[in-house]
């Protein structure tokens, strides 16, 4: 790609001074979409269709049209409706809400306020992940702001359109991440996820038809409306379009979060925007989503954007643009070994391939590691990953089991040569 | 109507039944743990997989679209589905571990996944021999274990409540326990704690376990997890046998199983009543095994001079109860029959004493008020308060029995522990001359001047009329001296007692309690009397009692044995309640 990346303007976390500040936001165009959504020319169905046509796929990781995941709900029936934002953002290398909570909150919310009005919702559930203590305080800071100002609550801004927004941080569980446990989580229950169907539009919080957004995606919602789905879907890759967060982490010499468009060539954004490999070393593998996502080897980065399509073919997946980097220093059976360990610690416990086989994948990496691994055993853990995958009522066991799966396969030969030679075949 | 092809067969369904339970009512086996048929289905332990399939509809016209052979186009779902939470639909194709590789080895490997973490220490679980993970690992698990790491451990022996111990590492985390707290009970006290291969059921901290059903989460643990702080490590499963009966301590009439050993009963568990208490019961009842086993009358006594009882031979008892009823005008001896007894006790007792000229029947109700709860317990103590009304014995308040004892000259007392819960003083029993038939020692039997041990519901088979007005019945689980188990065709045969011999050292004779049923008592005295009073069993009372009341028309034991027990007509719920 062409692009000249440093003529990119930001518009989710754009460089002006104390944004967060409800008065700077709307004095630079803030809430003028929800403004515009509500005067009388745009009817919910008629949001719906923009968001849909703007193509704007979800960044919590599925990467799944969001206006066509709103056209989901079912017909409002008179009871209460919902909107849950996922600010869970527990994925390992990802970390990019954050920066919206504490640089653009405003936006999200008036992203979260569009959307409730196409989704006619009543109350708007935020969920930020508890070890976020000092973003939940910011985000409960803004909501009293949108609130005195009266974009959120009854009559919004004269238009006859009432609803909550109500802060809930999480209590330091993974799982919580998961759209159907978060809703268990946001009804004062265990965090277990449901057993689908019935959906979340169907019967999401109590009962009751919601839709769950992640953050990025909905701030994303105030800037199609305002600039129109056209402006929005010629932004970066053509089928997954759009700014995006990218969180970049690892043995680079500029980590942190980065604005761009989407489909980025990975080379690039290691390269360029993040100042280059650490110490000029080589780069050595590459996580692109997020820890569940599988990993790259160097030569599969080569020419890899970041987009959906680009990732799947080269054998990956987008997931929340988390990217962590590896350096040719980087131990992979170390590396895959603490993944593992995230997994095994985060599993919720309620399906038994993934409670079960978390724990036993760590073990066995642990074993390797620890230099008493043989190869019989990496049979063994791809093995255990087809048992695993696709065997859960939500995704946590396959994202325990990719990670697994591809590192072993992509790097092979660093993981045979950390394990003794066998001597006698797998029962 | 609605059809479904499993494993090629086609059924026929109606509603929306759930995949798994069709399969189970349909006589075919899928493995599952967590699924329980009265509790929501939370498809947790992936075990119960099935490949399903939908047939393909033509979108316009609405009919099925067929390949080149002519068969119907199925739509496979990519991934196997859970069979408990899998809704059926018209024309689906469902493969279960019988017709697919597949889904037998998605199976397999879920129980491989499930036995990492479980500890092999079956020869001292308690749940082994009727554990479901080690029937299905049998049938369904992996032959060896490819798990050479650590297992998880986690607390062991930890008592949860008064009545439940639990063993955190045979957990499996299927969480019926859970959801019958949740569910069930409605008392909310146990829940998840911890997170993955670490997590086990707990109370909340400084909470206990004390809900009156808590021992039936024992009963559906799959594993040995949850056992009862009473029974565990009493008896291996195979050692006991298993006989069919009824809860004698509340109205309810819960239906039960006792376990017995050696004619000792080990415990009780509930036993299956769509119509009364479906697969659970009070923790209360399961304690009055006991009562079967411990203070049991055995050969009758009398009391000598004072207030001690001393033992007496049958000769000698029949001949005293016989002499003293001589001595006296029917009029002057007062009958108490007993809702604690049996129809059949309580109807052979009325019938010799009426032929000798008693008119007046009279017994003690057992309630307790604001006991009972909308469940399975209730304000009435006793099993069978119907159906000694039924039989014409009244209600007798405490002043007015008082009063009958005081102005009777004998009077007779039906298994009824009339002393201990307080209706009577002991000081009451002290004039007249007071025969108790009992089945246990107590201060009631204590006060009395001559004690007839009579079989216990453990020894005879009896019927019971419950508040609902349900009539169901017991069957022998227990020898006394004067039955056997090889002669008795209704009594159950455990390992140990078919392949034992009297000279066996785990055989203790002193467990057969020397005591006869009642009825046969009756025909003792009888023919002592010389009275034309001669009963059968009790199978054949029941007949000469349906033939004659009609309260009881049309009740036999094998119309109760066939229906699970039968309603009795002009006996229902609301009558009973008004």
């Amino acid at each position: 790609m062409s692009f000249d990346w440093k003529s990119y303007t930001p518009v989710i976390i754009p460089d002006i001074p104390n944004l967060h500040e409800i008065d700077v936001y709307t004095k630079n165009g803030g809430y003028d979409s929800l403004k515009k959504v509500l005067s009388n020319d745009w009817d919910p169905e008629k949001v719906i269709n923009e968001v849909k046509a703007a193509n704007i796929r979800g960044r919590g990781g599925a990467g799944f049209n969001a206006g066509l995941k709103w056209s989901f709900m079912p017909k409002p029936d008179g009871g209460p409706r919902y909107l849950a934002c996922n600010g869970d953002e527990s994925e390992p290398g990802t970390f990019k809400d954050r920066k919206i909570f504490e640089y653009n909150p405003h936006l999200f919310i008036e992203g979260a306020l569009i959307a409730a009005y196409a989704m006619q919702c009543s109350a708007i559930y935020v969920y930020i992940r508890g070890e976020y203590y000092s973003w939940i305080k910011m985000m409960e800071k803004a909501l009293k702001d949108a609130y005195d100002k009266g974009f959120i609550g009854k009559n919004i801004l004269g238009s006859g359109f009432d609803v909550e927004f109500h802060v809930t941080g999480g209590a330091g569980a993974y799982i919580c991440g998961e759209e159907t446990s978060m809703l268990e989580s946001l009804e004062g229950k265990r965090g277990y996820p449901r057993v689908k169907p019935p959906f979340p539009a169907q019967k999401g919080l109590w009962g009751r038809p919601t839709t769950i957004n992640n953050i990025e995606t909905l701030s994303c919602v105030p800037l199609v409306i305002k600039n129109g789905a056209d402006w929005f879907s010629g932004i970066g890759a053509e089928t997954h379009p759009g700014p995006v967060l990218y969180g970049i982490s690892g043995h680079v010499n500029r980590p942190g979060v980065y604005e761009l468009p989407t489909g980025m060539p990975i080379e690039t954004l290691i390269n360029e925007v993040a100042g280059g490999m650490r110490n000029g070393k080589k780069l050595k593998g590459l996580i692109p989503g997020g820890s569940s996502t599988p990993i790259l080897t160097a030569e599969m980065v080569k020419g890899t954007n970041m987009d959906a399509d680009s990732l799947r073919e080269a054998g990956s997946m987008m997931g929340t643009a988390g990217m962590i980097v590896m350096d040719e220093d980087t131990d992979m059976v170390e590396m895959l070994w603490r993944i593992s360990h995230f997994y095994h610690h985060e599993s919720c416990g309620q399906c038994t391939p993934c409670r079960e086989g978390t724990g036993w994948l760590e073990k066995i990496l642990l074993k390797i590691r620890n230099g008493d691994g043989e190869i019989r055993d990496l049979e063994l853990l791809i093995d255990l990953c087809s048992q695993m995958e696709g065997r859960t009522i939500c995704a946590l066991a396959d994202a325990a089991a990719w990670p697994v799966r591809y590192t072993i396969d992509r790097f092979r030969d660093e993981f045979e040569a950390r394990c003794k030679k066998s001597t006698y075949a797998l029962a | 109507m609605p059809e479904i092809f499993i494993d090629g067969k086609r059924y026929e369904f109606e509603g929306k039944p759930k995949l798994l339970q069709f399969i189970l009512d349909n006589g075919k086996e899928v493995p599952f743990f967590c699924y329980h048929p009265e509790m929501s289905a939370p498809a947790n332990c992936r075990q119960c997989y099935v490949k399903v399939g939908t047939p393909v509809q033509n979108r316009e016209t609405g009919e099925y679209e067929l390949d080149e052979n002519g068969e119907r186009v199925i739509r496979w779902f990519p991934k196997m589905q859970t069979s408990c939470s899998m809704e059926m639909t018209d024309g689906m194709v469902v493969h279960t571990q019988e017709t697919s590789e597949e889904v037998a080895r998605a199976q397999k490997d879920t129980m491989e996944l499930i036995l990492i973490n479980h500890p092999l220490d079956c020869p001292i679980c308690d749940q082994a021999g009727e554990c479901p993970l080690q029937i299905q690992t049998y049938k369904y698990g992996p032959e060896g274990s490819r798990f050479e790491v650590k297992k998880v451990h986690k607390p062991k022996r930890v008592e949860l409540g008064p009545r439940v111990t639990l063993d955190a590492e045979r957990c499996i985390n299927c969480t019926r326990c859970v959801r019958f707290t949740e569910e069930i009970s409605g008392t909310h006290q146990l829940t998840i704690s911890s997170r993955g291969d670490k997590n086990y059921p707990i109370t909340a901290p400084g909470m206990e376990f004390d809900d009156p059903y808590s021992l039936n989460t024992v009963d559906i643990c799959p594993v040995g997890a949850l056992t009862s702080t009473d029974f565990r490590f009493k008896a291996r499963v195979w050692e006991m046998n298993q006989t069919p009966s009824i809860d004698i301590t509340g109205g309810k009439g819960t239906n039960v199983d006792l376990w017995t050993r050696d004619n000792l009963v080990l415990r009780l568990t509930p036993r299956y009543n769509e119509n009364v208490n479906t697969h659970w019961m009070p923790d209360e009842a399961r304690m009055a095994y006991r009562k079967f086993n411990e203070n049991r009358i055995s050969r009758p006594s009398i009391k000598a001079d004072g207030n001690n009882q001393i033992k007496t031979s049958w000769n000698n008892a029949i001949e005293t109860f016989a002499e003293k009823l001589e001595a006296v005008k029917p009029a002057d001896v007062l009958v108490l029959g007993s809702a604690h007894a049996s129809v059949e006790e309580n109807y052979s007792l009325m019938k010799l004493f009426s032929t000798w000229g008693v008119s007046d029947f009279h017994f003690s109700p057992d309630v307790k008020e604001g006991f009972g709860d909308d469940f399975l317990l209730t304000d009435d103590q006793a099993p069978n308060t119907n159906g000694v009304k039924a039989l014409g014995f009244s209600e007798t308040s405490a002043e007015d029995l008082k009063a009958a004892i005081k102005s009777a000259k004998v009077v007779v007392l039906l298994n009824d522990e009339l002393v201990d819960r307080g209706v009577l003083d002991s000081e009451d029993l002290k004039k007249p001359f007071v025969i108790s038939l009992a089945t246990n020692e107590t201060e009631t039997s204590k006060s009395t001047d001559l004690v007839i041990p009579i079989t216990c519901i453990a020894e005879h088979a009896a019927s019971y009329v419950n508040v609902e007005g349900r009539i169901q019945r017991s069957l022998p689980a227990k020898e006394t001296k004067y039955t056997h188990r090889k002669l008795d065709l209704e009594m159950s045969e455990g390992r140990l007692d078919r392949y034992g011999t009297n000279f066996d050292n785990w055989v203790n004779e002193d467990n057969k309690v020397d005591c006869t049923p009642i009825w046969e008592l009756m025909n003792n005295l009888g023919k002592r009397l010389g009275l034309s009073v001669q009963f059968g069993t009790s199978r054949e009372i029941m007949d000469e009692i349906a033939s004659s009341n009609s309260s009881f028309e049309g009740v036999s034991y094998e119309k109760m044995d066939d229906e699970n027990g039968i309603q009795l007509t002009g006996m229902n719920k609301e009558e009973v309640s008004a």
